[in-house]
């Protein structure tokens, strides 16, 4: 079964990082450029995961948490930050509302794939003959 | 709501944050008081050689070596530098910090801070990425660096080779994000030591301007990087007590 995760960052840098992170598992990457869309995204697609940075234009990633969390449909998808951002007050705020992992930038791949494999149980991509 | 420090050390263990240096956090802490000590802060920077040597180097702007150093002591450069000049020191760390930490974790490089000194003689079309940062503490961070490094740093982040790196677009975002980690980072420091502000979103270009606009009213701390052939360097210019 191949997951599907939600990357949501107005980088496209970023969002490359993530997507490449992932290549050699069973996932169907997604993305979205600001919070909005990832709600947008979510509720279309209902993903495993979502990699989720904070700041962003149009709806930041801590308004889109607190959306997220507030809806009944989509508050169980478990939510990994991915944010410059460590200040106190951030991230006792957004452990409250309720994510399962938090990961500062700069990071690097397997940090990501670590963290993300505590929350799905990631697969390798078979290897084509 | 006052922060639950205990709660904050219980999260940043368990998510495995990596603490700024206690000397740069409580320097920050205590220059953030506008009634500061200014004992309390000549020791927090005598306690740390690193700190020591930036705050003496920015007291003697035209000396190119340590002998020809004429404020030669902490309390000395106080003096010169002002508290404010205190703050834009403690403001820098994070920033480098940062930028050495991506570039070891995203492009696998070692990056070597250098004396600003060295940089008389840059000039030309070069990247320059900026963001504004408002509130408490009021100013400007810019990155710098030639367009072959920036090709150079973009091609690392993106996984391919500098000539394949043709899309200006694509060496913007990664430079932008590259400053989007550095402040951060430092908006972190920021926010935690009472100073709290809110970023801009950032704005890279080309130009050939290398001047900096140093914010009414407040100072300038440049620092100078190197690894192999790519020389970015990072200017903070900062007004500490805006609000």
């Amino acid at each position: 079964m191949a997951f599907k995760i939600l990357s949501v960052d107005d980088s496209r840098t970023i969002r490359l990082i993530v997507g490449k992170a992932f290549k050699p598992y069973e996932c169907d990457m997604l993305e979205a450029t600001n919070g909005e869309e990832g709600l947008a995204v979510a509720e279309r697609e209902k993903p495993d995961l979502i990699i989720l940075d904070v700041t962003m234009p149009v709806m930041d990633g801590v308004t889109m948490l607190t959306k997220l969390k507030a809806d009944e449909a989509l508050k169980a998808i478990p939510v990994i930050m991915l944010t410059a951002e460590s200040g106190r007050e951030n991230v006792l705020h957004i452990a409250r509302l309720g994510v399962r992992d938090y990961l500062v930038k700069p990071f690097k791949d397997d940090q990501l794939i670590e963290k993300a494999g505590r929350v799905i149980a990631l697969q390798k991509r078979a290897v084509a003959a | 709501m006052p922060v639950d420090t205990k709660q904050y050390d219980e999260l940043a263990k368990r998510y495995g944050f990596a603490p700024l240096p206690e000397s740069v956090t409580r320097l920050t802490q205590l220059v953030a008081q506008q009634d500061a000590n200014l004992d309390e802060i000549a020791a927090v920077i005598q306690g740390d050689p690193s700190l020591t040597a930036r705050f003496l180097r920015v007291a003697n702007p035209h000396a190119t070596c340590e002998a020809e150093y004429t404020v030669d002591t902490v309390e000395q450069a106080i003096m010169r530098n002002g508290i404010g000049g205190a703050l834009i020191l403690a403001m820098g760390t994070p920033l480098a910090l940062a930028l050495q930490k991506a570039f070891q974790t995203m492009l696998s490089l070692k990056l070597d801070k250098f004396p600003a000194h060295q940089l008389v003689g840059v000039n030309g079309e070069h990247m320059r990425g900026s963001i504004g940062f408002a509130g408490k503490v009021s100013g400007h961070v810019y990155l710098r660096m030639t367009l072959p490094s920036a090709r150079t740093v973009a091609a690392g982040i993106f996984g391919c080779k500098p000539e394949e790196m043709n899309n200006t677009d694509e060496i913007r975002d990664a430079i932008g994000e590259l400053l989007n980690i550095m402040t951060g980072n430092f908006k972190s420091n920021l926010c935690d030591s009472g100073l709290d502000c809110k970023l801009e979103p950032p704005q890279v270009g080309i130009t050939d301007d290398y001047s900096t606009p140093i914010e009414p009213g407040g100072g300038i701390e440049r620092i100078a990087f190197r690894s192999g052939n790519i020389h970015p360097f990072v200017e903070v210019t900062a007004n500490p007590w805006n609000g």
